[in-house]
């Protein structure tokens, strides 16, 4: 039950990491990116590839941040200057690229085959058991540092110029902002978590392979932000915590439907994250924990003049 | 291989994409959202397409008949659904629920039939030789199917009341619905014929290919492709985009390996938003 807990604990983190990327993107900045899954797939396969060349692991995952936060931002830079559905589409053609890429260029990622044998950082320090739990503790570590990171920028004069870009990009252009270039770093920055979650979970399964990265990543992460509160970092925790436990609820819908194999459950889970997703977005668009608002508080209205709002001269 | 081979076989190409990038352009046009949801409901008809053809038993004509009317009754419920409670807010609220439908139908049809790769009941012929050019009885099928279908959108935009009002809704919606244009109808009409166009393209897909649960998630991409090089709002300048994609799809397999074909795709798209985002046909419009 502990191995349990300590692999689900990991695995929230992970995903969480990933939803708080999107937040940024998403929530804060209004750039949809379909492609999650292909810039994660970039993050994991640039921290096995550099892991098993020689490079420590710790440097191997900040190198793949890199990478991935250097590709977010030439990826964004394409159609910064457009509305955002076409973002959507570029980020997710991007995504199909690297699926291809690493599909097919087996010099580089072992093609089908996958990458195996990742080392992990300090993996030789401590024992397996003892391993899991730091393991689940280093990826909690990298979650809260995101987390206060991302937390901090949105309530910067950043995070809100951001806002105001999301909003309205001509009147934040009119007020003299950069609209692309804090666009453009919004993304990158981004890219930098989702790197982080990536390099995670080539440590956590030492073995990676292009069947890992399917478009489970981008829909949980998705659904996490939507069920969360677009923008609010907290909601995300929430979102990302309470995503996972329906997820994993469906595990022991296997009990009573036991003619559904391993592939079908699959499917189950992401048509019901299909559904939650447009039901969210009908019925609670604001998620459970709406974004932070600077907020300035009101006078009390004074009642006589509510009542009997004076003639306009 | 033959430089007109090629030629030929890139126009193919083109023409099965014809139809759904022409789907895709009329949902941006007249309900101004990028419906990623469009490759799901290839996949949807082509399925439908099966059921009909291998488990019923119709030829394969009835059933693609079937198909275009059951996904376009299924796009208009979808529509009723979900679009509809969603209007008026964000485009990007609408795509992000359209990844939702895309989600949903895509893995309700892989929970049913699995992952197995499957086929329609049909004779297989002889390909037709003309020198050493070699032209497939299913590219003739596709040739002439398409063509059908795109004079049909064509007379049916130019020639009939509900063309004009589905082009009065895309060109100014108010102005239209001050002169009295219904758009709650025009607009279930438009999902009905997005629905039908994206069926039948989904048996040429499978006639051509095969029918299994990617199969439309492998066209979205392209798809998408073909219509931003038409200029995205513009439905007959995507059906040109198309064409041209399939023929620089094909020439590429000279320089690259035939499974970088979305590869392909997401260059051109790249290419066509960093110097010509208003498509190769469109005028120079400021966008945001």
């Amino acid at each position: 039950m502990t191995a349990y807990l300590l692999t689900i604990a990991t695995l929230v983190a992970i995903a969480a990491i990933v939803g708080l990327a999107l937040n940024m993107q998403w929530g804060l900045g209004g750039m949809v990116n379909f492609g999650l899954g292909g810039f994660y797939t970039v993050g994991a396969y640039s921290c096995a590839i550099l892991a098993t060349s020689g490079v420590s692991p710790l440097a191997a995952m900040l190198l793949a941040m890199a990478i991935c936060a250097i590709s977010c931002m030439l990826v964004s830079l394409i159609s910064l200057r457009l509305s955002e559905d076409y973002l959507a589409i570029v980020t997710l053609g991007f995504a199909e690229v690297v699926r291809l890429v690493v599909l097919n260029e087996a010099w580089l990622t072992q093609g089908a085959l996958g990458i195996s044998g990742i080392p992990r950082p300090l993996a030789d320090r401590m024992g397996s058991d003892a391993y899991a739990v730091f393991f689940a503790a280093f990826a909690l570590g990298v979650l809260a540092f995101v987390f206060f990171l991302f937390e901090r920028i949105s309530r910067s004069p950043y995070g809100r110029a951001l806002r105001a870009v999301r909003e309205d990009s001509v009147v934040a252009a009119t007020l003299g902002k950069r609209v692309w270039w804090l666009r453009m770093r919004a993304f990158g920055l981004g890219g930098i978590a989702i790197g982080a979650a990536g390099a995670l979970h080539a440590f956590y399964y030492t073995y990676i392979d292009p069947g890992q990265f399917g478009p489970i990543i981008t829909a949980y992460a998705f659904m996490a932000v939507i069920a969360g509160g677009r923008g609010s970092h907290r909601g995300l925790l929430l979102g990302a915590g309470s995503v996972m436990v329906l997820l994993e609820g469906t595990r022991f819908v296997k009990d009573w439907i036991p003619f559904l194999d391993a592939g079908q459950l699959a499917a189950l889970r992401l048509s019901l994250i299909g559904l939650g997703l447009i039901l969210l977005l009908i019925y609670r668009p604001h998620g459970l924990l709406p974004e932070y608002r600077l907020q300035v508080k009101k006078p009390d209205p004074d009642p006589d003049f509510a009542a009997h709002p004076p003639a306009r001269s | 291989m033959h430089l007109v081979q090629l030629l030929i076989n890139g126009l193919v190409t083109g023409l099965i994409v014809a139809l759904p990038a022409l789907a895709l352009s009329f949902t941006f046009a007249i309900l101004r959202f990028a419906n990623f949801a469009i490759g799901a409901m290839l996949t949807f008809g082509a399925y439908t397409a099966y059921v009909l053809n291998v488990s019923v038993g119709l030829p394969i004509v009835w059933a693609a008949c079937g198909a275009a009317v059951v996904t376009g009754l299924v796009c208009v419920a979808t529509d009723r659904a979900v679009y509809r409670k969603l209007r008026g807010r964000t485009p990007v609220t609408l795509l992000v629920a359209s990844m939702g439908v895309a989600f949903f139908f895509e893995n309700v049809v892989r929970m049913v039939f699995g992952n197995a790769i499957r086929g329609f009941d049909v004779d297989v012929a002889r390909p037709i030789r003309f020198g050493e050019l070699r032209v497939n009885h299913e590219q003739i099928v596709t040739l002439s199917v398409t063509v059908a279908a795109l004079l049909g959108v064509w007379i049916l935009l130019t020639r009939t009341k509900l063309g004009r009002a589905m082009r009065a809704v895309a060109d100014d919606p108010e102005l239209a619905a001050v002169r009295g244009v219904d758009s709650d109808r025009v607009i279930a009409w438009t999902w009905f014929i997005v629905g039908g166009l994206t069926a039948i393209a989904a048996v040429l897909i499978g006639l051509d290919g095969a029918i299994e649960p990617l199969m439309g998630w492998n066209y979205v991409i392209i798809v998408f492709a073909a219509a931003i090089l038409g200029g995205l709002a513009s439905p007959m300048a995507a059906v040109a985009g198309a064409l041209l994609l399939g023929v620089t799809e094909e020439l590429a397999t000279l320089v690259l390996p035939s499974t970088y074909r979305t590869g392909v795709a997401f260059v051109l798209i790249a290419l066509l938003l960093l110097f010509r985002p208003w498509g190769l046909f469109g005028k120079s419009r400021v966008e945001r």
